[in-house]
């Protein structure tokens, strides 16, 4: 029996140490990456303003830790979204090489490129990344959620009188008491998720009937903190922290559901100067301690990571999420409804 | 003698270098004319080819009518040609109504604080535009306005008296804004009328209203149109006070359509439909453009300037001075110290919230503190070069233009005249897409996009209009005979322009120099189409703030801004006063 166990124990041993070899001498994904980021030494990066360059040097200090290296980051804060994607449209249609190595904008944005092919895609599976990460054929990977919701002023609007789903905006109550903000995409992902779109457009043209007061999400919530609307239809929790964070009276009205969950995704642009540092950075924005960062800096965190405020927040919720066969639907009915709403 | 013989040699080149002189002016006119159609024509073209195609600027697309198929088959685009049409009509009207006695009160009677009112006058229009549109929301709101409210329990309304949020409102804080520029623009002519007639009107025993009304008025017309006209053409660009006070409400105009069209809310931009609603704006502008110089024409025939050594005489406003300051007060009330009230209130509390005792308790300088924290130096730093770049190089044209226009002989000096006046017909938010266009899609021949250097750029080809007009004002006062008296001494032309034209015109300049440096300053639409990261600039700051929702952050910087721009403006209007009163060239 004595002899039998050792037998055992040596035949584990060996095992384990054929495993650890096998394991040790594979070349893994990320090897050519590093080498190659050794050699184009620097990163061009775009990514929300709210970032900030301390946000941005926080990441490139977190990625050169995790990988050895010294690679030099470049932060370029997002002026407007729109605007430097469909630069990045152009400047390909032209035949130009991207400014940038890699694109951190919301997935309605990676859309617009995905549409164009314009990501280049990787196994980031292989190299790790959860697979509900990974979005536009393994083109981006998704970094942090937004959320938005009705939002009113806690001051005027009574406990009773809170919405507690989507059709509550349109009691008669409401009328010119409401706001929308200008990101009609919150929409155009009810119309091609749950809602379908022959429901989302009555309910637009229902919504559009209470005369409300339209503007973008920033002076919306300066609107509801003033009470010139008591109610907006939707606004992002990014407007709501910092409203409540500066002491004043804006609240969700949580009990709504669905929530809809617009993401922020990152991707190597096609033609990237430079490739490798751009793919291994994607993978490390999908690590545990880029969310500490991003958290910290943006305020917001992924649902897609256990333990994090949105995944705890979404817990129990059903929640609107864009997947890339969504992409070129939510782009057609959001400009649908903006037309409706009177947006342009 | 050898020393003699060259000493003749160089008299006999310089005779000869004499007798070419006109060839060289024409040259030099022609060059002008050539970079000028260059500069000015690029964006227009740019604007005509965004309209004909659809896609992406760098993209290979044929021409198609698609846009002008989408845009000119829609109703709705009718209906918000009459929302331009009218917006822009009630805003000139409303500044009329407040600048024609405003020039008059200050030009031709014995006010006192004159010099205190033009300081004022110039602190307006540095407050910018839309800031002062959140002061009226805080007052005019049908919702929250404190003046709505105040007289809804005065007078026991169940309805609130005023909408803002109307065209009506619109026009109401768009003319509010534009009365300093026509206040400018007019007293040139107020201060130059000759004053015989009013003096037979009041020897008549004819009273100081109806003579204003019989005689001023009539007698200045033409001046009077040609603001009309030109704020008109202004009127139907503006895009701030649309946005804040017009979208909300649904009631578009153009400039908002082009702007939403450039940039959407969701998906991408679409220049081709920006372009084809530009094609109404650009079409508008050359028929006002058209209108204007006939107008200007026009008003030469009845000009009533006196010669040299005029100067009118100030009428003795009696007890009427009390009644005319009221009218001036209630006018910079509304102008300057409601607006800085307001911003300096929402500057000092945590977050915007209207005056009550809660709000009392909370006030904190915490935004002005943390103002660095928001803010570094790169949008000053390119503010600065905006208001330095812009109008030297923009007086440097002018005067140049106006020099050939004004004192030479070049058959084509009405051409160069012309179209140095045609930016004006131009929007801005158009020229701006136009350069823009031309920068993403052009950027081998044209690495500008995304610099300061496209934003001087438009904000040069959008106000040289306005400084020729200038120029060519101050120019033509100044009388040939010094210029001969240059060239019979044996002067070169440029030496001329240089010793004897430009000393004498420099109070002009300069006080141009000044008005396109604030304008500049504090011009935002082109400022907003053209930004990228690395070319922002104080006025986009400031409209980036108040789109995150930064209201006391963004009061804080206006509130440094103007106290700062008071003291600039107030120490240079001194210095100018010296050299020659303000408003002379306008």
């Amino acid at each position: 029996m004595k002899n039998l166990l050792t037998i055992m124990a040596g035949v584990s041993l060996g095992l384990m140490v054929a495993l650890a070899g096998t394991s040790f001498g594979a070349a893994s994904p990320i090897d050519p990456l590093i080498a190659g980021a050794k050699k184009e030494g620097v990163i061009e990066f775009y990514g929300p303003s709210t970032l900030g360059p301390e946000g941005a040097q926080a990441l490139a200090a977190g990625f050169n830790k995790k990988y050895g290296l010294n690679i030099k980051l470049n932060f370029s804060p997002s002026g407007n979204m729109t605007r430097d994607t469909a630069k990045i449209v152009g400047m390909s249609a032209s035949g130009q090489p991207p400014e940038w190595d890699i694109m951190v904008v919301t997935d309605a944005h990676h859309g617009s490129l995905w549409l164009r092919k314009l990501q280049q895609t990787f196994d980031y599976a292989g190299a790790g990344v959860p697979k509900d990460r990974i979005e536009y054929d393994s083109g981006t990977i998704s970094v942090a959620n937004q959320f938005a919701l009705p939002t009113y002023n806690s001051k005027l609007v009574a406990a009773k009188d809170v919405p507690t789903k989507w059709e509550d905006l349109l009691d008669p109550k409401w009328k010119g008491k409401l706001g929308v903000i200008n990101s009609t995409h919150h929409w155009g992902r009810l119309a091609a998720g749950p809602w379908g779109e022959e429901k989302t457009i009555d309910f637009i043209k229902k919504l559009s009937a209470q005369k409300p007061l339209l503007t973008r999400a920033g002076e919306m919530a300066q609107r509801l903190v003033l009470g010139e609307v008591l109610v907006s239809a939707t606004l992002q929790d990014s407007q709501l922290h910092e409203s409540q964070q500066s002491g004043a009276p804006l609240a969700f009205a949580d009990q709504v559901q669905p929530v809809i969950s617009p993401e922020y995704h990152v991707g190597v642009l096609k033609n990237a100067p430079h490739p490798n540092v751009g793919h291994l950075f994607v993978i490390f924005m999908a690590s545990p301690e880029v969310q500490v960062i991003w958290k910290k800096h943006t305020g917001h965190s992924s649902a897609y990571v256990v333990g994090t405020d949105a995944y705890k927040f979404v817990q129990g919720k059903q929640v609107v999420y864009m997947k890339q066969d969504q992409a070129a639907k939510v782009d057609k009915i959001s400009r649908q409804i903006g037309k409706i709403l009177g947006f342009d | 003698m050898k020393v003699e013989s060259r000493s003749e040699s160089s008299v006999g080149v310089m005779e000869g270098l004499g007798r070419y002189l006109p060839q060289g002016v024409t040259v030099f006119a022609t060059g002008l004319s050539g970079f000028l159609t260059i500069l000015i024509g690029l964006p227009v073209l740019m604007v005509i080819l965004m309209s004909l195609r659809t896609g992406f600027p760098g993209e290979d697309v044929p021409f198609t009518l698609e846009n002008f198929a989408a845009v000119y088959l829609t109703p709705r685009t009718y209906e918000v040609l009459l929302n331009t049409v009218f917006f822009a009509v009630s805003s000139v009207a409303i500044t009329l109504v407040i600048a024609v006695p405003l020039v008059w009160i200050l030009m031709r009677t014995d006010i006192p604080f004159k010099k205190t009112i033009y300081v004022l006058l110039t602190i307006g229009i540095l407050i910018p535009v839309f800031l002062r549109t959140i002061a009226w929301i805080l007052l005019l709101s049908p919702r929250i306005g404190l003046v709505n409210k105040w007289l809804q329990g005065l007078f026991s309304l169940s309805e609130p008296p005023f909408n803002l949020y109307s065209i009506t409102g619109m026009a109401f804080v768009q003319g509010i804004s534009f009365v300093p520029g026509a206040f400018f623009m007019l007293a040139a002519a107020y201060r130059s009328m000759d004053p015989s007639l009013e003096e037979a009107a009041y020897t008549s025993g004819v009273g100081k209203l109806r003579t204003f009304l019989k005689i001023n008025i009539p007698i200045t017309w033409p001046a009077i149109a040609g603001v009309m006209v030109y704020l008109f053409m202004t009127a139907i660009a503006v895009f701030e006070v649309p946005a804040i006070i017009g979208l909300p409400a649904r009631i578009l105009v153009l400039s908002s359509l082009i702007f939403t069209s450039t940039t959407p809310s969701t998906g991408l931009p679409d220049y081709g439909m920006a372009g084809a609603y530009g094609a109404i704006m650009l079409l508008l502008g050359l028929v006002l453009a058209f209108l204007y110089v006939r107008l200007v024409k026009q008003g030469k025939k009845y000009t009533v300037i006196t010669g040299r050594g005029y100067r009118p005489r100030e009428i003795a406003l009696g007890r009427w001075k009390w009644a005319a300051l009221g009218f001036v007060f209630v006018y910079l009330s509304i102008e300057v110290f409601v607006p800085f009230a307001v911003l300096l209130w929402a500057s000092l509390l945590p977050y915007l919230q209207l005056p009550s005792t809660e709000a009392l308790s909370s006030l904190t300088f915490k935004h002005y503190i943390e103002l660095p924290n928001h803010v570094g130096p790169q949008p000053f730093i390119n503010t600065l070069i905006l208001m330095f770049a812009v109008p030297t190089i923009t007086m440097i044209l002018s005067v140049l233009v106006s020099w050939i226009v004004i004192r030479t002989q070049v058959s084509f000096r009405g051409f160069l005249d012309t179209l140095a006046f045609i930016p004006h017909a131009v929007p801005g938010i158009l020229m701006a897409v136009g350069l823009g266009y031309l920068g993403l899609a052009y950027r081998d021949y044209f690495p500008l996009y995304g610099t300061v250097a496209i934003i001087v750029l438009a904000h040069t080809i959008n106000w040289i209009a306005y400084g020729t007009r200038t120029t060519n004002s101050v120019m033509i006062q100044v009388h040939r005979e010094l210029e001969e008296a240059g060239r019979v001494s044996g002067a070169s032309a440029p030496r001329v322009l240089g010793k004897i034209v430009l000393p004498l015109i420099a109070a002009g300049v300069l006080n141009s120099w000044i008005w396109i440096g604030m304008l500049s300053y504090r011009e935002v639409t082109m400022s907003l189409t053209l930004l990228t990261r690395s070319n922002i600039v104080i006025s986009t700051v400031v409209w980036q703030f108040w789109g995150s929702g930064w209201v006391p952050q963004v009061a804080a910087l206006g509130v440094i801004l103007i106290l700062f721009a008071t003291i600039v403006v107030g120490t240079v209007r001194f210095a100018l006063s010296r050299i020659g009163e303000i408003g002379s060239a306008s």
